[in-house]
């Protein structure tokens, strides 16, 4: 039976693709014709909608059973939220209480000369009303139909259907809400592996062109990337502070640069150009202050293991900066593994996220606090006075200054020691 | 070699990753020979179409929303006389955070010309296109977020409105055709943005306009057969006036007195620009 099927869609889509007619020559045009309605047979078994259930009155259920209210139908998706989960596949024999009214399956109809008390509910039919409905009206998975001389007094409500009011009267609101569509230029739903795959080549291009710019740095900046790096390590707390002031501060600062700017005659030409300078500047404060940050780590790490005693070829500021980039990106790269788990990845995320923010945070304040790495203050580079102790003051002189010489007689000296004439 | 498995056995999981869903909704009301309407329009997030309607329904809106995120606001209080349309966020009100694909909403709102109508639209992060024109409209209340919104008056307002109170926050707007809307007084409060008042259109009175803006640049067009004063209240603000002349603490046109229909603005700004485009 399955096979067979197959063998009627297959022939179905050839025939469905078959070339137009007005390139065959004359003689196959008869043949052609038995194609056309052949294939028409076929497109229409193919598409033919599953059929309708029988109509029928669902029984009330027993208290406490299934109960769908349509007294209020403002809210749409709660009442479809309430059909799908009282009534997930209604048949004949399901039970369904509608307080004030009635639930039926499959299509139904008011005629002319009824008049119906309260509200209904019909499931898989659509809704013809020709008589009076005192209540609402509610279809699922059908059309409502108020033909000229129907009146609805209550509320219509079309769940993954259309109201046709052909002349009817519907005294309260008209409301239709159909199936969910993808948004024009919206992107396909992702598998999990798919996804993985996206996200892997997310974060390594994110993290190739960071390794990029860190290389580019260390071998143009490295003085100053190292101040921000020896920043980073000497005063992490205050680099952060400073770097979060620093992120309240930016938009007031650039409206006041924008404002100072307009207000000033000659700004206003300066002004292009000042917002361009300050957005790279801040961009730059951001991301070198994040490399920074991956430098002093990287440092750090590879610093203990060679106190360990580890032989590494290269300990220089090339592998600091791989070593902490990789350490950063660790979160990112479980985020883009194992992000689509349903609640552990959205954690993970929120995880790589907050370290992210954290060190970009430090790394801004860092160079903020470092002056972009050309001031030392808080490289832990500079010795305060207090710290300083003689010991330094007894530095051995290099010229100039004769040795003082030791003492050489009386009870003191040393035995042994040669006693010089005229002394 | 079994955590291997399992791994992989995740990653192949016939599961799909939640995506935006939008879905169509419609609703509208027939009209029963209702002589007043109280509209209600609050659209958070998309683009938002307003037009005075042509069918017998009393109003009519057409809406693609996202459905992870909002919730159609259909409601309408027979007794009142009152309609709130348009979409919430499920979470309620506060703080949001607005992406590109919510901004894929759309609403197309036609109202009855034939009910006079009172009409408060709430706008959050919304493109906003209203055309008020033809319609019964006797008070208007806008309330625009971080919007760029157009008001449009194409046709003259069959009745007499009383007010148009306009607040604007970090907004673009621009309010067409005055001159139609038969507002007599009109108030505007404006944060940061940019803000064009075109009083064109048929005048059949006089207008009295109150604008209260802090950093917003505002070009005004005026019709040069009204007549206008101009009391302004600014303080780093510079102001255009060319075709107006200065008596006293105000900027009048030179026919303001003999003119038959006045425009008096009451201009208090912090930051930005006035400039004036004087229309035929």
């Amino acid at each position: 039976m399955r096979t067979a099927r197959r063998l009627l869609l297959a022939l179905g889509l050839w025939l469905v693709s078959a070339p137009a007619a007005h390139a065959a020559p004359c003689a196959l045009r008869r043949a052609h014709s038995v194609i056309e309605t052949l294939r028409a047979f076929v497109v229409q078994q193919i598409s033919q909608t599953p059929a309708k259930p029988k109509p029928a009155t669902l029984a009330p259920a027993p208290a406490g059973g299934p109960s769908v209210d349509l007294k209020d139908l403002s809210r749409p998706e709660a009442i479809e939220r309430q059909v799908r989960t009282e009534v997930p596949s209604p048949g004949p024999d399901s039970r369904l209480t509608v307080p004030d009214g009635q639930a039926r399956l499959g299509d139904f109809t008011i005629g002319s000369s009824e008049t119906i008390p309260g509200h209904v509910l019909v499931l898989e039919g659509d809704a013809n009303v020709y008589g009076r409905l005192l209540g609402n009206l509610v279809t699922v998975d059908g059309d409502v139909h108020v033909h000229p001389g129907g009146v609805v007094a209550g509320d219509v409500l079309a769940l993954h259907g259309d109201v046709k009011d052909e002349g009817g009267e519907i005294d309260g609101e008209v409301r239709t809400l159909s199936a969910a569509t993808m948004p024009a230029g919206g992107a396909a739903p992702l598998s999990p592996l798919a996804a993985a795959a996206r996200n892997i080549a997310g974060v390594a291009g994110v993290f190739l062109t960071l390794l990029a710019l860190g290389i580019g740095l260390v071998t143009f900046a490295r003085p100053n990337l190292e101040v921000v790096s020896d920043t980073v390590s000497h005063s992490f707390g205050r680099a952060f502070v400073t770097g979060l002031v620093g992120q309240i501060l930016i938009l007031p600062t650039f409206g006041m640069l924008i404002v100072g700017l307009i207000l000033s005659v000659a700004g206003i030409l300066l002004l292009p150009f000042a917002v361009v300078v300050y957005v790279l500047l801040a961009i730059l404060g951001v991301v070198g202050g994040y490399i920074a940050v991956a430098h002093a780590i990287g440092e750090t790490y590879t610093r203990r293991r060679m106190a360990q005693g580890a032989t590494l070829a290269s300990p220089n500021s090339y592998r600091y900066l791989l070593v902490g980039l990789t350490g950063l990106f660790v979160l990112w790269a479980a985020w883009s593994v194992f992000g689509w788990v349903p609640v552990a990845g959205e954690f993970v995320r929120a995880a790589a996220v907050l370290v992210t923010w954290l060190m970009a945070t430090a790394g801004l304040g860092a160079a903020l606090l470092s002056r972009a790495g050309v001031r030392e203050n808080f490289a832990g580079r500079i010795i305060p006075p207090e710290a300083l102790t003689d010991e330094y003051l007894w530095a051995t002189p290099q010229f100039g200054v004769p040795a003082v010489r030791r003492p050489e007689s009386g009870p003191g000296a040393r035995p042994g020691t040669r006693q010089e004439p005229g002394r | 070699m079994r955590i291997a498995a399992l791994a992989v056995a995740l990653l192949f999981w016939a599961g799909v990753l939640p995506a935006q869903t939008m879905r169509p909704f419609t609703t509208y009301r027939q009209a029963h020979g209702e002589s007043h309407l109280t509209a209600r329009l609050e659209f958070a997030a998309g683009r938002l179409k307003v037009v005075p309607g042509r069918g017998a329904d009393l109003y009519r809106m057409t809406l693609a929303y996202d459905a992870d995120r909002f919730v159609p606001l259909s409601h309408y209080d027979a007794p009142r006389g009152a309609a709130t349309l348009g979409v919430e966020s499920v979470g309620g009100p506060g703080l949001r955070v607005v992406s590109r694909h919510q901004l894929e909403q759309d609403a197309a709102v036609e109202l009855s010309p034939k009910a006079d109508l009172g009409l408060a639209v709430s706008l959050g992060a919304v493109e906003a296109d209203l055309d008020l024109g033809g319609l019964r409209l006797s008070d208007l209340r806008l309330e625009a977020g971080a919007s760029r919104t157009v008001v449009r008056f194409s046709q003259p307002n069959p009745i007499r409105c009383r007010t148009a109170d306009i607040s604007a926050g970090a907004a673009e707007v621009s309010l067409l055709k005055l001159g139609n809307s038969r507002c007599d007084q009109i108030r505007v409060e404006g944060g940061v943005g940019r803000m064009t008042l075109d009083f064109g259109g048929a005048w059949t009175g006089s207008q009295r306009a109150e604008l209260s803006l802090a950093v917003t640049e505002l070009r005004l067009r005026l019709p040069r057969k009204v007549g206008v004063r101009i009391t302004m209240d600014r303080l780093l603000t510079s102001f255009d006036h060319s075709g107006l002349v200065r008596r006293g603490n105000e900027w009048v046109t030179p026919d303001y007195d003999q003119a038959e229909h006045r425009l008096d603005l009451a201009l208090t700004t912090a930051i930005g620009g006035v400039t004036i485009d004087w229309t035929n």
